[in-house]
């Protein structure tokens, strides 16, 4: 086809991917906006990319697979159907993937919010092997993620011990469909024997990523619940310091104060 | 009901659930078989200046750059006034205005062309911000009573200031219009609400006579008055364009170009303040100012309604009114459904709910208390002739919702991360032109012709822009006439065969155009002969109860009838995200007898929605250099099927017997009233007035949080 | 090099052009499916909706090379089928249609809703219909058509 590749095996794309300047394309619903102009590597064709399996210790998203696909996927996570459900509206959820949200980098991607929160992985793969990126890594900035040239994201690799966490979630957008999150946020928590075992918060809030402070959480995991209740309110005066917010559809202070709340309201919930 | 009531198959069902309906931009060739040429406006980057030189690249064969040099006639747009260019004068006037068009068969190459033409520009300093504004294109006053006294009488004087946005009418068809040279003339098609407007600015621009000149709407995708006035200038542009290709021209906007350069609904400043004696509002002054941004085009008459509506409903002893149209150095403001009168009665409102709360009184019964009534005073010293339904329809309302229950238990203290709040609001909606402008200028002429074969044509300048007047014009005369309605049918005005029966606008196409076909239709069955082609005609005649209207003085009756009104909006706040999720939305509306039932219940369900929009999501704004950011379906906001999907429209119906059966204006009113009633809601539950004194639209998520952070504070 | 292969409306086409244009723009220009309208060109309003191997899609946010091997749907095919005269005689009942521009990417909207799920309550065709934008109708209307639609089907879904 003119100016398109159209593979139906992954080692097919790979070797496309590296012999030549390609636009990966996975659901088109970003990059066809954009109107940008290239030759497409089409990745609708491969099998490999669009499978939704499980080992002992992932729910594996295969990078084609799209977000109504997952939706009614018995093996992916409530947490993650929640989120995706709220995305745009079905025609875009019908095209948009795992691995577009991922490849055009958005800091208001509603899946790679539940990849933050949850230590996600995201497998990218060439002709020459492959690698194994934390979400957190794999997203350098508003627009810009660590994929090389010559790699495609294959896959996500959701942990499944987060998923059987308890989880708070919730999106604010412009209004109740077709619309961006100005602000969204997932937290999981889970505790054993009277003690925090688990606890993660992530936020989208138009920061250039998606915030999430692991030194922060650290704080407060290992500590007996009623601890961690104490450091409550430092944990939520650490949090905001640390949310600086530029220019966005809406204001830095309303963001900020939303995500506050929210997160708040996820503490209180888990930690009384 | 009455029979004409009964709902029917739309006359454009088929064609347009098919697909089969051609919008202009479905043409593939002209139907005379000619290519078209795409046509792109070149266009201001800066707010204000002089242009001292385009520099247009060398073109390549069959392509043309068109300009203010090219216009064969008045490079003036005729509208209201002639302040705006077909292309650009020495000077351009605000972000997005026209300088030329680029033209030409491949559209990436004209896109190429535009990109590469330079414009030198001298800056002049701009007008950007409304409360700086020192010229105004229209200043209007008017009053009754003695106001000064009723002020110094008072018990107590309320003073505030309300604030509106722009709304956007966001047709799902951007504008778009074609023209093809035709000999020594030119005919122009397009998506448009006012045949004749368009006929009249193209004559003026090209320098032709009227038979030269024929326009003919085109299937056309929304228009709630976005398609009134601007439809003209761009008519012009393409005119002269195809006038000087010699070839065919079409221009079809992009959603970005629409958005931030066609006109929208006047962002507005309204200082009102009140006199208070004795648990009523004895005087009232306000002080309208409509950002009507770089032209004038139609703020004259849009702030001449939205200044008469400005007491609302209320019947106030004394009122001085004052309005101002500002110049600005942004795109031009327009019609939008409701024409100036969302923003004052947002403002009258909100003002008369503050009272009643800062007086301790449930605002619903300070404002049923002081309802006009029949034969009351209007704002302009005429009369309300006819029955003024509205306390009847805050029963309806009331017993749809349980409002006036909720609204007493909503006003108690509320905690927790939800709460929740109704509003209502009551107003009303002038039913055609204001004043005399139906009787001294538009003076309508509707025919019928009757066929040999028994079909009757009516023939009449209004377009059906989705309000359904294919249908609904051929309901009237095939119930006259008795006739099945397949044997009388309505095609989009064509200028060359159709009389000026008036613009498409005001809510007026139904009640007066469907009344001189009703008239019509009685005089073709009276002369009625099988089998010859018969001709009647019918002209338009001021209802002989009309107090006659001064408007220069703003004195007599501003319009017949009047459509009414009453909304209730409940929502629930989350005082965690400031998001507030209606509940329901709830509208008794009275706009006479419907001509089809489910024709204008569909009508009210709209117009309500659009309002609600207005009140919550549909923000637009622009920056310090006044350009407006808000310029794509991402970024301006309009409901979706999940944002009120408790959306309750109720028909009252008071016959207003000058209209077709009783029909009155219809279109705009479901507009109206939703704002007051949204922010009262939200309001009410972030704990009234009291503690939260809102007074600005759209009332955003955002504001409700940044109030509740106000609070903590 | 391999053209683009599809089928369009029940019939096999082949084509030539750039694998990326958008398959609104090829629909529209090439194929002469003026029934798929462009209303923002990215995603938000739902005109331009299309059935991509029975999927709702918005033709402005689809490649042409992403149509390859697959079935694409416009009501230029689905209006010859007796579920779109189910529709239509629904929407026609209820006065579902204003200015009709949104009116074809409506209908496939339904036609998915009601593929997926025969007996849909009003809140799920209300989210089935969620990305497309009407600004006539308020919705009230097209949403009872559609559920009146699916009462009144015999069993076509």
């Amino acid at each position: 086809m003119v100016n398109g590749y159209a593979p139906t095996s992954l080692q097919e794309a790979l070797t496309i991917r590296a012999a030549h300047a390609v636009i990966p394309y996975a659901g088109g619903t970003d990059l066809m906006v954009q109107g940008r102009k290239g030759v497409f590597l089409f990745l609708n064709k491969i099998d490999e990319l669009r499978r939704v399996t499980v080992d002992d210790d992932y729910i594996r998203i295969g990078a084609g697979v799209t977000f109504t696909e997952a939706i009614a996927h018995p093996d992916v996570p409530a947490l993650m159907k929640e989120a995706v459900s709220g995305i745009a509206a079905p025609a875009i959820r019908n095209a948009g993937t795992f691995g577009g949200n991922l490849g055009n980098a958005s800091d208001k991607a509603d899946s790679v919010l539940i990849e933050y929160v949850s230590d996600a992985l995201i497998r990218l793969q060439s002709i020459t092997g492959e690698r194994l990126v934390p979400t957190d890594q794999f997203i350098l900035s508003r627009g810009v993620n660590a994929l090389h040239d010559d790699e495609l994201i294959v896959e996500v690799l959701l942990p499944r011990a987060a998923f059987d966490a308890q989880y708070s979630y919730l999106k604010v957008g412009g209004r109740n469909a077709l619309a961006i999150s100005h602000i969204a946020f997932a937290g999981l928590y889970d505790s054993e024997g009277g003690r925090v075992s688990r606890l993660s918060a992530a936020v989208i809030a138009d920061a250039g990523t998606v915030l999430r402070f692991r030194d922060l959480e650290q704080q407060l995991v290992g500590l007996s619940v009623d601890d961690a209740r104490q450091q409550k309110e430092i944990f939520l005066s650490a949090f905001g310091e640390r949310i600086v917010l530029g220019r966005g559809r809406v204001s830095g202070e309303y963001r900020k104060a939303v995500s506050l709340n929210l997160l708040r309201d996820f503490l209180d919930r888990f930690l009384g | 009901m009455k029979e004409i009531c009964t709902s029917v198959k739309k006359k454009d069902h088929d064609a347009k659930i098919q697909g089969r309906a051609v919008y202009v931009g479905d043409y593939e060739r002209t139907d005379r078989g000619e290519p078209i040429l795409v046509g792109k406006l070149l266009r201001s980057n800066i707010a204000r200046a002089r242009v001292s030189s385009v520099t247009v690249p060398p073109l390549p064969n069959g392509y043309c750059y068109v300009n203010a040099d090219d216009v064969p006639g008045d490079n003036n747009v005729n509208i209201v006034l002639d302040d705006t260019p077909v292309f650009c004068r020495e000077t351009v006037e605000y972000i997005g205005e026209p300088i030329g068009m680029v033209v030409g068969p491949n559209e990436e190459e004209v896109d190429r062309i535009l990109g590469a033409i330079e414009v030198a520009y001298e800056p002049l300093p701009p007008v950007i911000e409304l409360r700086t504004a020192k010229e105004f294109f229209f200043e209007y006053e008017y009053g009754h009573g003695d106001v000064v006294r009723a002020f110094a009488e008072a018990d107590k004087v309320y003073d505030e200031e309300f604030e509106t946005g722009y709304q956007d009418q966001t047709y799902l068809e951007t504008q778009s219009m074609m023209a093809e040279p035709e000999g020594d003339g030119i005919y122009v098609h397009g998506s448009l609400q006012c045949a004749y407007y368009v006929h009249g600015a193209v004559m003026r621009a090209m320098g032709m006579g009227p038979d030269q000149v024929r326009i003919f709407q085109d299937v056309t995708g929304g228009g709630f008055g976005g398609k009134e006035a601007y439809p003209s200038i761009l008519a012009c542009q393409v005119a002269v364009a195809a006038h000087k290709a010699q070839a065919p021209v079409r221009c079809v906007f992009d959603r970005r170009e629409d958005l931030e350069f066609t006109s929208k609904r006047h962002p507005s400043l309204c200082r009102y303040r009140a006199a208070v004696k004795d648990g009523r509002v004895t005087a009232l002054e306000c002080d309208v100012l409509f950002n009507a941004g770089a032209y004038s085009t139609l703020s004259a008459v849009v702030l001449q309604r939205g200044i008469i509506s400005a007491p609302g409903v209320y019947h106030i002893e004394n009122v001085h009114v004052r309005g101002r149209a500002a110049k600005t150095n942004t795109t031009p403001s327009g019609a939008y459904r409701g024409f100036g009168a969302p923003q004052t009665f947002f403002a009258v409102e909100m003002l008369m709910s503050h009272i009643a709360q800062d007086r301790g009184e449930d605002s619903i019964d300070f404002k049923e208390r002081q309802l006009v009534s029949q034969g009351d005073m209007t704002s302009t010293e005429g009369r309300y002739h006819f029955p003024v339904p509205l306390r009847a329809m805050l029963d309806e309302v009331d017993a749809a919702c349980d409002l006036r229950r909720k609204h007493r238990a909503y006003a108690q203290p509320q905690s927790g991360r939800y709460r929740r709040g109704i509003g209502m609001s009551a107003v009303f909606h002038g039913s055609g032109f204001t004043g005399s402008a139906e009787r001294d200028m538009i003076r309508a002429v509707a025919k019928l012709r009757k066929y040999r074969d028994g079909t009757v044509e009516v023939l009449a300048s209004n377009g059906d822009i989705g309000q359904g007047v294919r249908t609904t014009f051929p309901k009237i005369v095939a119930h006259e006439l008795n006739l099945p309605l397949e044997r009388v049918f309505y095609q989009h005005p064509d200028t060359a065969r159709v009389p000026d029966s008036g613009p498409t606008v005001a809510s007026r196409s139904l009640m007066i155009v469907g009344e001189l076909l009703r008239r019509a239709a009685i005089k073709l069955r009276a002369c009625w002969v099988d089998g010859e082609e018969q001709e009647v005609e019918e002209h338009y005649r001021e209802p002989d109860f009309m107090i006659p209207f001064y408007i220069d003085r703003f004195q007599g009756d501003a319009y017949a009838t009047y459509a009414w009104t009453v909304n209730a909006v409940e929502v629930e706040v989350d005082t965690y995200t400031g998001i507030s999720r209606v509940l329901g939305a709830y509208g008794s509306f009275d706009v006479g007898t419907p001509i089809d039932y489910h024709i204008v219940l569909g009508q009210m369900e709209g117009g309500f929605l659009q309002g609600l929009g207005y009140s919550s999501i549909e923000k637009m704004d622009y920056d310090n250099n006044g350009k407006i950011w808000n310029h794509s379906f991402t970024d301006y906001l309009v409901p979706t099927t999940l944002d009120v999907p408790n959306m309750v429209a109720m028909l009252h119906v008071e016959e207003y017997p000058d209209g077709p059966y009783g029909a009155k204006g219809a279109g705009e009113l479901p507009l109206v009233g939703a704002a007051p009633a949204y922010v009262e809601a939200v309001e009410q539950a972030l704990g009234g007035s009291g503690v939260h004194r809102l007074n600005h639209v759209p009332f955003t998520p955002e504001d409700t949080l940044l109030e509740l952070i106000k609070e903590v504070k | 090099m391999e053209p683009i292969r599809f089928i369009l409306n029940e019939t096999d086409v082949t084509y030539d052009g750039d694998a990326t244009a958008r398959l609104l723009d090829v629909l529209r220009d090439t194929y002469h499916c003026k029934s798929v309208k462009c209303g923002c060109k990215e995603g938000e309003c739902g005109a331009c909706a299309v059935l991509l191997d029975g999927a709702l899609v918005n033709a402005c946010c689809v490649a042409m090379g992403a149509v390859d091997g697959r079935r694409v749907m416009t009501v230029e095919g689905y209006r010859e089928t007796e579920r779109f005269q189910v529709l239509s005689d629904a929407f026609a009942e209820l006065t579902a249609v204003q200015c009709g521009f949104c009116i074809p990417g409506m209908v496939l909207a339904a036609e998915s809703v009601l593929s997926h799920n025969p007996h849909p309550t009003e809140q799920e065709i209300r989210v089935g219909l969620s990305g497309n934008i009407c600004r006539c109708t308020g919705y009230n209307a097209i949403v009872n058509a559609v559920k009146k639609a699916s009462e009144e089907a015999n069993g076509l879904w």
